[in-house]
């Protein structure tokens, strides 16, 4: 799970994770899409490119 | 002092503070950031987590989120009277959540439910775990209204910073159009008979001085005003931008009061 706010400025960012999933699938560039979501610092930035999601990989196993 | 607000939305604001001194302008950012108080979640009462999340992972998750806040109707709660935590310092919120047998759901942070319709999650879509088919999640969460400077999740400013206002000068400008080309910010264009400051764009000026370096003859000089500053906040949600200040700038006030008062018993 992406972490709730940005290590670095504290800004809420989790809740941008599945329209930034969704529109980068679709085909959008990332850039875009994170400035369209109001994620402008460079600090918050990297939580969401950086992210790996693995709550799929390991939820059938508790 | 004198403000001049620039920007100012629901959860960010951006103004010019002038007439004061660094001091000033600092002791109002560090106030943002770790003095005024807000409503975050502090203990949680697991009653069955079959998530793939640890107890505590869950519990760090919903202590992040921001809590709406009304500053006057709660009180810190290590200044609180009480000690193990009354109604006047914290408020009770549950959560229960499972997903159907063979379906996935996601825990979000608008499921939290709380005593009083008042206190709720700022924003309702932070997925804070996403269950399986059949997984659980059941939970009461204690908020206590706590400080920023004892922990983050108490943090009501975000990204809270000043720099001071540019004073750009040129005189004796020959054209030669190099600090035009230096800027990176385009701050800077050529005029009818010099080099001159883009109208509006004063204040997206670093300071980075680049454009005095490119010329050759001294004619601009960049310097900082001292007493002016440009503030940026923004506020995590558990206040808009404006109460923020407004409560930034009481609790100064409260402090200055109550050292007031010690020195005068003195
Ligand atoms: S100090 Fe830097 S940003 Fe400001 S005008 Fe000069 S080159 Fe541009
Ligand atoms: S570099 Fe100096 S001389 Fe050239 S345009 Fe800029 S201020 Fe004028
Ligand atoms: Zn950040
Ligand atoms: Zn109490």
């Amino acid at each position: 799970m992406l972490p709730v706010r940005c290590f670095t400025c504290g800004k809420v960012i989790a809740n941008s994770w599945e329209d930034y999933k969704r529109r980068v699938e679709q085909g959008e560039a990332p850039a875009a899409v994170l400035d369209d979501l109001g994620v402008t610092r460079y600090c918050c930035r990297r939580m969401i490119l950086a992210h790996v999601e693995l709550v799929d990989v390991v939820a059938p196993y508790q | 002092m004198d403000i001049d607000i620039l920007e100012l939305s629901d959860r960010s604001a951006r103004f010019i503070l002038s007439d004061v001194d660094a001091a000033f302008a600092n002791g109002l950012r560090r106030t943002m950031l770790a003095d005024v108080p807000t409503l975050a979640i502090d203990e949680v009462n697991i009653y069955n987590n079959t998530s793939v999340l640890y107890d505590e992972q869950v519990a760090l998750r919903l202590a992040l989120v921001p809590l709406l806040t009304s500053f006057d109707e709660f009180t810190p709660h290590e200044e609180c009277s009480c000690e193990e935590g009354c109604p006047a310092c914290t408020i009770s919120l549950t959560l229960s959540v499972e997903a159907p047998m063979g379906e996935e759901k996601t825990v979000y942070s608008g499921d939290l439910v709380s005593a009083d319709p008042k206190v709720k999650a700022a924003d309702s879509n932070i997925p804070v775990v996403k269950l399986k088919g059949g997984q659980q999640l059941v939970l009461e969460a204690i908020a206590k209204m706590g400080y920023g400077h004892d922990h983050a999740k108490w943090q009501a400013g975000v990204a809270c910073g000043y720099k001071n206002v540019p004073v750009i000068n040129i005189e004796g400008c020959d054209l030669c159009e190099k600090c035009v080309e230096a800027c990176p910010r385009d701050i800077l264009a050529l005029g009818e008979e010099s080099a001159e400051v883009v109208d509006d764009r004063l204040l997206n000026c670093s300071l980075c001085k680049q454009c005095v370096e490119a010329c050759g003859i001294d004619a601009i000089s960049v310097s900082e005003n001292d007493t002016s500053f440009i503030f940026t906040l923004e506020s995590d949600g558990s206040y808009s931008a404006e109460e923020l200040i407004i409560n930034a700038v009481n609790t100064i006030r409260t402090k200055a009061s109550t050292l007031d008062n010690i020195l005068g018993e003195l």
